[in-house]
Order: structure tokens, then sequence, then C-alpha cells
């Protein structure tokens, strides 16, 4: 465990010594305010043709729904490099033969990435400052809210440190696990609604549906079952990748 | 104590070891010899536990590498060959992450690190990023991070290569200034390097090795004629002449014409029977009025010796 800290420390470090973290923090940042802002001056943004004031609804509805889509783009960003950069400089080598066991080392990124998502999440109490200013919010929604976007994200990065496990190249990892994020946040509005028949499956594995559950305020333990099973899979196919190199025999 | 049974590693058809079987005692400095590609740092990835072998087994101070490879990874300070390193942290902060993983206790690391960094000459640069250092500073760095934790063994692929030969000299004294309480194995290709710094040789060739001793000791074991250069002068010196009475000698064997310019002439010469035929060479000179300007065995041969144990079979 003590181990596990001191490599998320170092991973930090990196992402904080250089520009990478602070400009996807920003672009991150832009677009949500962005989305935020479109909720306020968007007529119909709120559903029954009412803008944010009209509607008497204070609320962080369009920024809940809008990000899970973002962290599908930003948080695979952020989660490339973690092992594909070991690979890629060779530093993975000096990394594995410390006295650190596999699993170690992919929670230790892991948990890193996490630090880092928590921090993105952290410089988006802004909005919710501005409608408790606005208005009273229910406090329910936007706690879910939160909890359900920790959980969405923490499920990108899981997929996304699992593709950066499979190549030394950063983009391909992107690539990949934002096509996987984006596509399981979709699917069964794509397939699900040109084959009716299938929608039940697809929504049963669709992030969106699980997501809007938790971000309504409904906790349900389905919804935490589907997100914490998705990255215990991915977190395991990530150290089973990395023990890999012990196999190629 | 180092032990090694009949490693074998293939990747896919490829087989790059073929069965290595070697015992390093402590406080040994070993040279591990060969071509690109014979097999070196797949046997030392192996010994640090970074991946296993085919088949064989790894056993040090009686860890077995497949079993306990945190034993035995705590026991190893490696240094990969070209030397990776994290180049967005500075030297301090990747010493003090080592230390960290290493399990130095958090109030002794700042120590170590210092410690460590003038041992390695890494002190001067201490608040550098990595990415900006030279290849020597890396090397050092590379050096410092292996060391820190004190380990009784140290593995070293190619700790002398892309440096300038200044740089050569410096790791190679640290090397050796390291060596002495230290059982070390390094890989190279250069021979002096192997020459100067390793008690003992061992030469691997397409994953199996074709020789292994001290470098004497492999001299002798090809049965090779030390050679010897002699340069002689004089005025009105006819080569052809000096050539024909080093000939004549009984313990010669053969020479050759290295150069002759201006009334000199240099010969490489090669005795028979292993004689050193230095005493036979001056007496010549002496006799036949040559004044000396060199008579000296030539560098042990061990490239010779190399060229004919790894030529393509």
């Amino acid at each position: 465990m003590n181990k596990t800290w001191t490599i998320a420390r170092r991973e930090l470090m990196s992402y904080f010594n250089s520009p990478i973290a602070y400009t996807a923090i920003a672009v991150f940042l832009l677009l949500a305010g962005l989305q935020f802002l479109y909720g306020f001056i968007t007529p119909g943004a709120f559903g029954q043709g009412a803008d944010f004031f009209e509607a008497n609804e204070a609320s962080l509805r369009v920024f809940f729904e809008g990000t899970p889509l973002l962290f599908a783009i930003f948080l695979p960003a952020i989660s490339m490099r973690l092992m594909s950069d070991e690979l890629k400089t060779g530093t993975l080598e000096l990394l594995v033969t410390l006295p650190v066991g596999d699993m170690q080392v992919i929670a230790g990124k892991y948990l890193a990435s996490l630090v880092f998502l928590a921090v993105t999440l952290l410089f988006t109490t802004p909005y919710v400052l501005t409608v408790a200013w606005l208005g009273s919010p229910d406090v329910g929604p936007i706690l879910g809210g939160y909890c359900g976007l920790f959980l969405i994200g923490a499920t990108y990065l899981a997929i996304g440190l699992m593709t950066s496990t499979w190549t030394r190249n950063q983009i391909i990892a992107f690539i990949v696990a934002a096509m996987i994020c984006s596509g399981l946040y979709f699917v069964d509005g794509l397939i699900g609604n040109v084959w009716e028949s299938t929608r039940p499956f697809f929504e049963s594995i669709s992030f969106k549906a699980h997501f809007q559950n938790i971000s309504r305020g409904v906790l349900d333990t389905r919804d935490l079952v589907f997100f914490l099973s998705l990255i215990t899979v991915a977190i395991l196919l990530a150290a089973h990748s990395l023990e890999s190199r012990k196999w190629k025999a | 104590m180092i032990e090694v049974t009949n490693l074998q590693k293939s990747y896919g058809n490829l087989e790059a070891l073929k069965g290595l079987s070697f015992k390093v005692p402590r406080g040994q400095i070993v040279g591990f010899l060969g071509p690109n590609g014979a097999g070196k740092s797949t046997t030392m990835k192996i010994l640090t536990c970074y991946m296993p072998p085919s088949s064989g087994a790894v056993s040090i101070d009686g860890h077995d590498a497949f079993e306990a490879p945190i034993e035995v990874k705590k026991r190893i300070g490696y240094l990969p060959e070209s030397t990776p390193l994290y180049s967005d942290m500075t030297v301090y902060d990747y010493l003090v992450y080592v230390a960290a993983m290493r399990d130095i206790p958090a109030q002794e690391q700042d120590a170590r690190v210092r410690n460590i960094s003038t041992t390695c000459g890494a002190n001067d640069f201490l608040g550098q990023d990595i990415g900006t250092l030279s290849k020597g500073q890396r090397q050092r760095v590379g050096l410092a991070q292996a060391l820190i934790h004190d380990p009784p063994i140290l593995i070293l692929d190619e700790p002398t290569s892309g440096l300038d030969p200044n740089q050569i000299r410096e790791i190679r004294s640290l090397i050796k200034k390291l060596g002495q309480d230290r059982t070390i194995i390094l890989s190279t290709h250069n021979l002096t390097e192997v020459m100067l710094t390793c008690d003992r040789l061992i030469i691997i060739h397409q994953g199996a090795i074709v020789a292994d001793g001290t470098p004497e000791e492999l001299e002798k074991q090809e049965a090779r004629n030390p050679t010897i250069i002699l340069e002689v002068g004089g005025e009105s010196l006819d080569a052809t002449a000096v050539s024909a009475a080093v000939d004549a000698l009984p313990s010669v064997n053969s020479s050759a014409n290295r150069s002759n310019a201006q009334g000199r002439v240099s010969l490489s010469i090669e005795g028979r029977d292993g004689a050193d035929i230095r005493p036979d060479l001056h007496a010549l000179a002496v006799a036949e009025g040559w004044s000396v300007y060199e008579l000296r065995r030539d560098a042990l041969d061990l490239e010779g010796i190399f060229r004919q144990l790894t030529r393509q079979a």
C-alpha cells in the first residue's frame, strides 16, 4: 500500500510538472463552462421550452448530462500516458525491477489518475455555487450527480489505463479508450433505437442509463455494481497485460 | 552469490539463450562480452526479475528469482541499457522516489540521496531536470539509483556506451571502487574496459557461453603465442635485412613488418612455444648494433580471441 502511494505520488508529480495536466483541465473546464452557460441561455435546454430563469429551476442538469461525454474524451487523454510512456521510454524496466508487485504498479497509476479526477471535479464547484446563489437547488441530485460523475470518470480511467498497457503509443491508447468509453456511453441510443427489441440489453450495458439513475439521486446497487465491476475487470486486464511480458516465451 | 543454472529463453522461434550456467561468488566483477544480440541483455533481464526464463533457474543468495522475486530484487541494483529515467523529474526528486520504493525510511532518504550522489558525482546537478542532463550525467544518475539501497549485487548493462573517453574513465574507476565490496556483473562490447575493470570474463555468443575465465586464463586457453612489438633504428638500416635477421632467431616463429621509415623499422613478432622472446630480440639488436626504440609485449590479445570465438558459424 505504501509503495502504491509512492508510485501514485510520483505520477501526480509528473502530471503537475508538465503543461499537459493544466492544458487538459483548462480545456475541460472551458467546455464544461460553455455547456453550463448553454443551460442558462438556450430556451428548451431544460425542457418544456423554458430556460434557466423561466423554468424557475435551479439545477445543474445540463452540466451533469453533458459532462460524461466530455469525460469520454478528456479522461482518456489523462490516462493515455500512464503506462504507454513507461513502455516507450523503457522506464518500465526500472519500475518493475524495484521490489514491487505488478498489481501495486497498476494500483499506483490508477490511484494517481483518480486523484486527478477528483481535483478536476473540485474545479467545477463554482457552478454549484453559482446555482446555489441564483436559487435554491435540490442537494440530492447535485450530490448524486457528483457521485455519478466520479464513478463514470473512474470507469473511463480504468479503461484508459487498460488500453495504455497495450501499446507504447499514447495516441493509440487514447483513441481506443475514447472509442470504448463513448461507444459504451451511447450504445443504447445507437443500437437500441434502431433495433427496438435489443433495447433492454443495451440499456443494461450503457454507461448513460446507469449514470442517469445515479445522477437523479437514486443510488441503486445495480448501478454501483455495474461501474465497480467494470473498473475491476479493466484493472485486472491492465495488470494481466503488464504481466504478459513474463509469458512471451 | 549468484547461481545460474541452464538458463534458456526463446522469443517465439528465436532461441535467445541456449542453456547458460555460471556461478558468481561474492565480490567478483564479471564482464559479459559478446556481439549485439548474443543474449547479454536477456540474461540481465532475467537476473533482475524483469522477465522469467523459458526454463532454467536463477538463485541469488539462495532466493529463487521466480519464486521470491521481491527478495531477489531487494538485493540487486540494476542499470538497464540506455539508462531509462523519468525525464520530467529533477534528479533529486527521482532519487528520493527510488529511495522510497527501496524501503528506505523517510527520514533517511535525504541523507542517503546526498551521500550516493557524492559517490557517483551527481551532486552538482541534483536540482536539474533529468531531461536536460548530458549522457554522462544521466549515467551517473542511473548508477546512483542502482546504488541507493546499498545492494550487494550490481547489474550494469553497458554502463559506458555512448560516453566520451573521459567519462568512460570516470565511470570505470567508479565501478572499480564499487566492486571492492560488491558483486558486479556488467556487459560491454569494449575489450579494453573488460581488461581494466573485470576479474572475470564471460564471452557469450549466440545464446551460449563460449569462454569463461580471467583475461589471462582465456589467453592461455587459446594457446596463442604473445606478440612482441620491436622497433629499431640505425643509419642505412635495411628493412628486409632486419626481418631476415629476426626470422633467423630459433625462438621466433614469424614476423611481420608494421612500418619502416627514415631509418626505422617496426616489426610485430610472434614467438614459438609460448616463450618470451624479448631477451633474444634485445641480444640480437645489440649484436647488430641497432638502436632499440620500442620493445614490448603487445596488449593482451583479447580482440583476437573475441573475434575467433564469436565468428559467425
